[in-house]
């Protein structure tokens, strides 16, 4: 129970910076908060560890509600189908062997 | 008076009844055929979207009707803190070279897509769901609602990437001699968050390992990036448009 309270008020307290002064979402903010949180402490209490591996292990689940929302928005999926894939196909091309690359060399060097 | 199936899905909790229905037949045929592709998100999405089109229902009610569901994202997107915190905790021997790639990815990944899109005449609304692509959805969700984009969007391009690149990283990788099971575990994490994970770890353990700590990272750098950088991206491509 105490790590779900954790979460929570680490939700609020982020969503409440957010929509006063910070440009990062909410959620978002109250990720980081708990990083620091955990951070200071040095550790993770077992409460916690186990709330957030539960949350963690059904995301897939909690992901399909807004993936669903793709029916709403099919018109804009179909008529630029070509240019998203050639876009994200794109990115991969150039991004994997990229960062795969950069850090080798980077690691190849120290040695 | 309604006939059966009326009534059926008309019950408030119809949509939450319907989603884990569908997320359980997706995790049994993950399982049964082993596939990359056959990700949850993905087929237990499509599942749904089709009993939604069979029973003419509109996303609406069943968005209602899964309420419970939506809930909950807020709280896992908090809790990944703790598996960040659990990686940062791993790399101190490795800092830097770990932050200079994961860093210049990141931004890279950005860029790339928009500006790939962009010249392909995909517009503004797109583009915000674009941006995140390579983050893991929860993050990904959130960075393109707060930028005004569609979440549905956003979630759908991100599987689509995690799919894509868990595929094409082995040949990519080979082509370009990445060899390091750090570095092929990096690459795999933050260019394909938690599918490229899942095929990190079929490489080998210390593969797997870099890979959930570079997608913890991507997504928490992406985070602090894109909500700073992306206006003025989006608002110079539209300028110049």
């Amino acid at each position: 129970m105490t790590g779900l309270l954790w979460i929570l008020l680490y939700q609020w307290f982020g969503t409440l910076l957010s929509q006063l002064c910070l440009p990062l979402p909410g959620p978002i903010v109250g990720m980081l908060l708990l990083l620091g949180h955990l951070q200071v402490r040095g550790e993770i209490d077992a409460s916690l560890d186990k709330t957030a591996s539960c949350l963690l292990h059904h995301l897939p689940l909690l992901l399909i509600p807004p993936a669903v929302g793709i029916m709403t928005q099919l018109e804009a999926f179909l008529t630029h189908g070509g240019a998203i894939l050639a876009a994200l196909l794109g990115s991969l091309l150039i991004g994997l062997p990229l960062t795969g690359g950069l850090l080798q060399w980077l690691m190849g060097r120290r040695h | 008076m309604p006939s059966a199936l009326e009534a059926g899905t008309r019950h408030p909790l119809f949509g939450l009844l319907l989603t884990l229905g569908a997320y359980r037949l997706a995790l049994w045929w993950q399982r049964r055929s082993g596939w990359c592709i056959a990700q949850p998100v993905l087929t237990g999405t499509l599942l749904v979207v089709a009993a939604l089109y069979a029973t003419g229902l509109e996303y609406d009610h069943y968005r209602q009707t899964s309420g419970p569901l939506w809930l909950l994202l807020g709280p896992a997107t908090v809790a990944l803190a703790v598996p960040l915190y659990l990686n940062l905790g791993r790399i101190r021997r490795r800092l830097w070279p770990l932050l200079i790639t994961i860093g210049v990815g990141a931004t890279a990944n950005v860029l790339l897509v928009v500006l790939l899109a962009s010249r392909l005449g995909a517009e503004t609304p797109l583009l915000i769901a674009l941006a995140p692509k390579s983050v893991t959805s929860p993050i990904a969700i959130s960075l393109a609602e707060g930028l005004g984009g569609s979440a549905a969007l956003a979630a759908v391009f991100v599987m689509l990437t995690g799919v894509a690149g868990a595929l094409l990283a082995p040949l990519l990788l080979r082509m370009a001699r990445v060899e390091s099971p750090a570095a092929r575990g990096v690459a795999l994490g933050l260019n394909a968050h938690a599918v490229g994970t899942s095929q990190a770890l079929q490489e080998s353990r210390e593969a797997g390992g870099f890979a959930a700590l570079a997608m913890s990272l991507t997504g928490a750098i992406t985070a602090l990036l894109l909500p700073l950088g992306g206006p003025w991206l989006l608002g110079r491509l539209s300028g110049a448009g």
